[in-house]
């Protein structure tokens, strides 16, 4: 619930350093239970207190990039912070038990980079264009 | 001045032909929580014309085959009897009383806190069945589930899928070539629901956004790609929905 009283509350709660980055980037001042944070850097806060953040803004990510967009969280935090999952993947067993070993790390979106997805064939070609090998004239 | 009055009260409770004296309509003048409270316009509908329901419900079992005609149901009940007189309807069409309560609606909302989600950071809630970026999935030894079935390039409405396989050297039947097109896709799950094996899934990522559309034309690797850097997700999501599939 946005109001003035929420605003001094959250600016006195976070400090002055905090307001002013979160200012700079999310654009309101917001206090809240800090859940975790992922190995980007990014952290995750929580407020289930209805009267100080509306239902739906409950739960925020605090970029660790200046450049930040949404597809630098990655999965596990990504089902967290869509409302997915209820526990953060700190505290989410299934979760925890359901990594694979070979699990890869996390990329975000590339395009507009060189490290952009191109698409290839991943088959054999169809036609093998005819190469000519002339056998040795005999003597 | 005091027929404004009675405009401004019976403003925000619609409906003034069925009652104009709603009791919640002072309800309006204090401080009310957007996501909480409901709205004052969404009222309960009239109740019904045949009077009591309690009394007298519609369905009359078997007494209703020895009914005549003055027996009929609701005969002699007067429906303007509780309702706004002749002349308070024809006040109110004279002097545009609704377009007057629609600007009203519209000057509530301009006092009501915004209900704005600050997308990149906060996001809105999404289903464990949500469709958006495709995946192949691998089992929990690393094998990759795909067998080249091709049920979900037959069942594939929009035929985005495109599927060439070839043995393998252990004589597993493998894919060759899995590609999607997701410039054709429509995102409607078939595949995922056709697969036998559970490879192919649409994960729960929305935010795959390129600038060309030759990033879209997905292949194998890509595919597998995706299911190995997000597979913690999707099996969390599938063990959320399994009870129900």
């Amino acid at each position: 619930m946005p109001s003035l009283a929420r605003y001094i509350r959250s600016v006195r709660r976070i400090g002055i350093k905090e307001w002013w980055h979160q200012m700079q980037y999310i654009g309101d001042a917001k206090s809240g239970k800090f859940v975790g944070k992922d190995q980007f850097g990014n952290r995750y806060f929580e407020n289930l207190n209805p009267e100080e953040e509306v239902p739906g803004r409950h739960r925020w990510v605090d970029y660790a990039q200046h450049d930040f967009n949404a597809t630098q969280v990655p999965a596990e935090w990504h089902a967290w912070l869509q409302h997915i999952r209820k526990e953060p993947p700190p505290e989410d067993r299934v979760m925890q038990n359901l990594s694979p070993p070979w699990k890869a790390p996390w990329v975000e979106n590339l395009t507009g980079t060189r490290g952009v997805y191109r698409a290839y064939n991943t088959t054999k070609p169809k036609i093998e264009a005819w190469e000519p090998k002339v056998a040795p004239r005999g003597q | 001045m005091s027929f404004l009055c009675a405009l401004v009260s019976a403003g925000s409770s619609a409906r003034v032909a069925t009652r104009i004296a709603a009791p919640r309509a002072s309800a309006m003048l204090t401080y009310r929580l957007l996501s909480t409270t409901p709205r004052l316009s969404a009222q309960e509908a009239p109740k019904d014309y045949l009077g009591d329901s309690s009394s007298s419900p519609r369905s009359l079992g078997t007494r209703a085959a020895t009914f005549t005609a003055a027996d009929e149901p609701g005969k002699n009940y007067d429906p303007y009897k509780d309702g706004p007189s002749a002349i308070d309807k024809a006040v109110h069409l004279f002097f545009l009383t609704e377009i007057l309560r629609g600007m009203w609606l519209v000057l509530e909302q301009v006092f009501r806190p915004p209900y704005t989600i600050m997308y990149p950071f906060e996001k809105g809630p999404l289903s464990p069945r949500f469709r958006g970026e495709h995946a192949l999935r691998r089992y929990p030894s690393g094998e990759e589930r795909c067998i080249a079935c091709k049920l979900c390039e037959a069942i594939c409405p929009a035929q985005a899928i495109t599927i060439e396989s070839e043995a393998r050297l252990d004589g597993s039947r493998r894919t060759t070539r899995y590609d999607i097109d997701m410039t054709k896709c429509i995102y409607c799950g078939f595949c995922q629901e056709a697969c036998p094996v559970d490879a192919i899934v649409e994960t729960q990522n929305q935010e795959f956004s390129t600038e060309t559309r030759e990033e879209l034309l997905y292949n194998k690797e890509k595919l597998l790609a995706n299911g190995d850097r997000a597979e913690a997700e999707i099996a969390a999501n599938l063990h959320a929905d399994h009870v129900y599939r």
